[in-house]
């Protein structure tokens, strides 16, 4: 087995990966070596489909916007499970942060005189969201991986799917990966690393993200028995295109789209008044499936799937063409629709997963006991749970978040590599080979269950008892139906035996890692009386910050799912009834 | 057995051929009428041997017809037989070929499957219903699949274009649709490509931000101004989602792989035409030879297959211009 050895492994090639990457590779200059493993080619990572912007207060003196602000907004979002500490860093870091993307070539849309411009988006009080049309993770990821092209001390593992992570003693050691080209199984083992692997929306069908997105980093940390944060919210977004869950981004609405039923009607105003469409996911995603089970909604021909309108035709060809390329594209290629004549069919979708590794306000991972941190393991952006968007993410938030704790992750890393020695991993060459042979037998198998089939039952289960609105007996069942499915992944039949791009061996492993997610989601999920942000009981209506202000940590145990709970940070703002 | 006696016609001229032309030489020299008879003989042989000897080499000749030249050597051909999956309401039935690497054989082969679509199936998801339904073995790339990742660049009745944005009942004919992976680069497995040598010619001409301010560029305490206008200059040529389907279409690459290719000329322009950027003639420098700028025979092959709108095929004509220019300049 080949055996490779860095200073920092970042595994993940998204944006907070990359950012790491380059932040990393800066400081610790000729003396070290990082390595970036994704399992895509490294400039495809999901973050390439983010589209409204980033967010950031970049002037604050001009238009009255504070950091103070961002951060209320942010937090009553979050409906007050945000850690409030680590929210005032991300909003103190995060206009340094665009102006450093700008710096690496992206091209910001912009003012007549030069400066950044910024637009409008759901639950922000001003306009504070940079972007570049409606493709600006495309650019920022291009941004990112361009300059690691330029880095010496950089290696690049495109295609490297990761299969276990080795913890022994609160240290990382090292990770096994499958090279994808060629099947051989790899042990890299490193002084540091950094998880950055993004969401799991993948467990859901209907979902705006990519096939990709399939959460494989907090898997196999959930395997390596480290807590998980938080692990029931999962964000659903308003706008997804009919039929196939494109995403339409939250700017259509920031730039004056509006929703409307099948009567024709704003419904918004019933349901916030004072800010329509651009009220937060949780809100306008529960507004639209309110509408579509009272039956104003629209069935579309063909597909037969029930939705709402975003209504574009007001803004005109000459503002979609500037502001809104790729979804003219995109409903053109895909619904042969032009936006700028005809309404958009839209439904919610699964969008972004709230919870994820347990991480403190620096990004560390905290170890099986709750209390001690893993000193060398770090997790940034979508993957780890630092607590900023707590029960539901304000739109453009997340951009900012792998960019400012890309850099901090990157940087602790590198400070930790440079005064660390390599430690002890007598025992990773072993546990690698256990782990290849496993992969052997797993391949080799003649018979057993089809993955396919069993991603395709959890996804309809968890998208029927486990969407917008969830109630106590259908996580039962979903609950009692995943564990069904996981003893039936435990037999399951590759039937690709080859050792080139096997990627029904892949698959089957997503698959694996999807149903352990789920399955802590939706334990967390039963676990949680009440109603907050993007988790809305039917049997538990409201909030209740008496006895659920708090986080929930989920980790493995010989018995199943043990879950613990942590108190939520809260410095300046006290917890309000949240209205729009 | 089976395979003698359809293989019968061929051993028997092997045989045949050689007998009888050792007849017509001691016919010819004992006997001169016989030879009459003799020669046509001969040249009926040759040709059931030719025939023969063909249907070896293409098995299903009469099936790779039509296929693009490249595909030549499809070894096996193989139609499945199961009863199409309904995958929903108002499905038509579809049939799609699919031509496939074998990574073990070394060769091209094609199966054709009859597949139920709706009016919204892209070629993506109907090569995803193959891989979940029937062939759990096919591999290809994919992700996103809108259209921004750049992972799923195939050919589709010949041209190349991305699976996921290409609608399979509008690209369907009277004899079906075809899926073929790309072939300027080297074949991994079935639709996958082996991108590092792609890679490569990108990473040849350096697209990066060069800048001579290197700390206050990571610092980053105010931004580069930047005016709409000067973010036009270059905003074209950064839509690139690095497919590879411009490399693909190039007649120039595909016949001297040395010229570097469309995708990494149009990133040299990119990020020449970026008014943040401070590498100036250097950047010209690196492109301005025969391998380079000086290579392309502007077919406009590229222009016309990015599905990102690039027009790679003007930033190069841009780049000779500009080349001109600062060799005039500097000289």
């Amino acid at each position: 087995m080949e055996v490779l050895d860095y200073d920092i492994l970042v595994l993940g090639s998204g944006i907070a990966g990359l950012t790491s990457a380059i932040h990393a590779s800066k400081l610790l200059g000729g003396s070290g070596k990082i390595a970036i493993i994704s399992k895509l080619h490294l400039m495809r990572s999901h973050s390439i489909a983010a589209e409204g912007g980033i967010s950031g207060v970049l002037y604050p003196s001009e238009n009255g916007d504070t950091f103070d602000l961002h951060a209320y907004d942010t937090i009553k979002g979050s409906d007050y499970l945000a850690d409030q500490d680590a929210v005032e860093s991300l909003v103190a870091s995060a206009p340094k942060e665009i102006r450093f993307f700008e710096h690496l070539g992206v091209p910001w849309s912009r003012e007549p005189d030069g400066k950044i411009t910024s637009r409008a988006f759901g639950g922000m009080s001003m306009k504070r969201t940079a972007f570049a049309a409606d493709k600006t993770g495309f650019f920022m990821m291009r941004a990112l991986y361009d300059t690691v092209l330029g880095l010496s001390n950089v290696e690049r593992f495109h295609e490297h799917f990761a299969t276990s992570l080795f913890v022994k003693n609160n240290k990382f050691i090292g990770l096994t990966c499958v090279d994808l080209a060629t099947g051989a199984v790899k042990l890299f083992k490193g002084k540091t690393c950094i998880i950055a692997t993004g969401g799991y929306s993948r467990t859901y069908g209907f979902t705006t993200t990519s096939h990709s997105a399939t959460g494989d980093g907090t898997a196999l940390a959930w395997e390596a028995g480290l807590p998980l944060k938080d692990m029931e919210f999962v964000q659903f977004h308003p706008t997804a295109l009919v039929p196939n869950g494109i995403l339409i981004t939250e700017a259509a609405r920031g730039e004056g789209g509006l929703l409307k039923n099948a009567d024709d009607e704003r419904f918004m105003q019933r349901y916030a008044p004072s800010v329509m469409e651009l009220a937060p996911r949780d809100i306008v995603s529960r507004a639209i499936m309110t509408e579509i089970s009272e039956g104003r909604g629209i069935t579309q021909e063909g597909s037969g799937i029930e939705h709402v309108y975003l209504d574009l035709t007001q803004l005109g060809e000459e503002k979609l063409d500037e502001k809104l390329p790729m979804i003219k594209e995109m409903t053109i290629k895909s619904l042969g629709l032009d936006p700028s004549k005809e309404k958009i069919p839209v439904r919610p979708a699964t969008h972004f997963t709230m919870g994820g590794i347990h991480t403190d306000i620096e990004g560390r991972v905290f170890s099986h006991d709750r209390k001690n941190r893993i000193e060398n393991l770090w997790a940034a952006g979508e993957c780890g749970c630092v607590s900023i968007h707590g029960a539901n993410r304000l739109g453009s938030n997340s951009l900012s978040e792998c960019a400012v704790w890309g850099r901090a992750t990157g940087m602790a890393a590198a400070k930790y590599a440079r005064v660390h020695e390599h430690g002890y991993s007598i025992g990773a060459k072993a546990m690698a080979a256990l782990e290849e042979k496993r992969l052997e037998r797993l391949t080799d198998r003649g018979k057993g269950n089809d993955p396919y089939a069993i991603r395709e039952r959890l996804q309809s289960l968890m998208e029927e008892h486990m969407f917008v609105f969830r109630s106590k007996a259908g996580m039962e069942k979903a609950r009692v139906g995943i564990a069904r499915l996981k003893l039936q992944a435990k037999d399951v039949r590759i039937v690709d035996k080859g050792k080139v791009f096997n990627t029904n061996l892949r698959d089957a492993l997503e698959i694996k890692n999807l149903l352990d997610l789920a399955a802590v989601s939706v334990k967390c999920a039963i676990e949680r009386h009440e109603s907050r942000g993007a988790h809305s009981r039917t049997d538990y209506k409201s909030r209740d910050d008496k006895r659920w202000l708090k986080h929930t940590i989920a980790r493995k145990s010989r018995t199943g799912i043990d879950i613990s709970y942590l108190p939520v940070v809260i410095t300046k703002w006290q917890p309000k009834p949240r209205e729009y | 057995m089976r395979e003698t006696i359809r293989n019968a016609p061929l051993y028997a001229a092997m045989i045949g051929v050689p007998v009888l032309m050792m007849a017509e030489l001691l016919s010819s020299l004992f006997y001169p009428p016989a030879s009459a008879i003799l020669v046509p003989l001969i040249i009926i042989g040759l040709f059931v041997f030719g025939f023969s000897a063909m249907r070896e080499v293409y098995p299903k000749h009469a099936i790779s017809i039509g296929t693009p030249y490249y595909f030549n050597g499809i070894t096996k051909t193989t139609v499945e037989k199961k009863e199409p999956s309904v995958m929903k309401k108002n499905a038509k039935e579809v049939k799609l070929k699919l031509v496939r690497f074998n990574p073990s054989s070394k060769r091209m082969e094609a199966n054709i499957y009859t597949i139920a679509v709706d009016r919204f199936t892209t070629v993506l998801d109907a090569l995803l219903h193959i891989k979940e339904k029937e062939d759990s073995t096919l591999s290809m790339r994919y992700s996103c699949r809108m259209g921004i990742c750049g992972s799923c660049g195939v050919v589709v009745n010949g041209k190349p274009c991305l699976a996921c944005e290409t609608n399979v009942l509008n690209s369907t004919g009277l004899s079906g649709i075809e899926v073929s992976p790309m072939h300027g680069n080297p074949l991994l497995k079935d639709l996958v490509n082996d991108f590092d040598d792609f890679f490569r010619r990108h990473i040849a001409v350096k697209p990066q931000l060069f800048r001579e301010d290197k700390v206050a560029q990571y610092v980053a305490d105010a931004e580069y101004p930047q005016t709409q206008k000067q973010v036009e200059a270059f905003l074209p040529y950064s839509y690139c989602i690095m497919c590879g389907l411009c490399l693909d279409a190039c007649p120039v690459v595909n016949t001297n792989p040395d010229f570097i290719g469309p995708q990494a000329l149009s990133q040299a322009q990119r990020y020449l035409a970026d008014s943040r950027d401070q590498l100036g003639t250097e950047r010209i420098k690196l492109v301005d030879s025969m391998e380079g700028i000086w290579g392309c025979e502007f077919a406009g092959s590229c222009s016309k297959v990015c599905p990102k709108g690039v027009d790679p095929a003007t930033a190069i004509q841009l780049l000779k211009s500009e080349a001109v220019d600062r060799a005039i300049k500097y000289k």
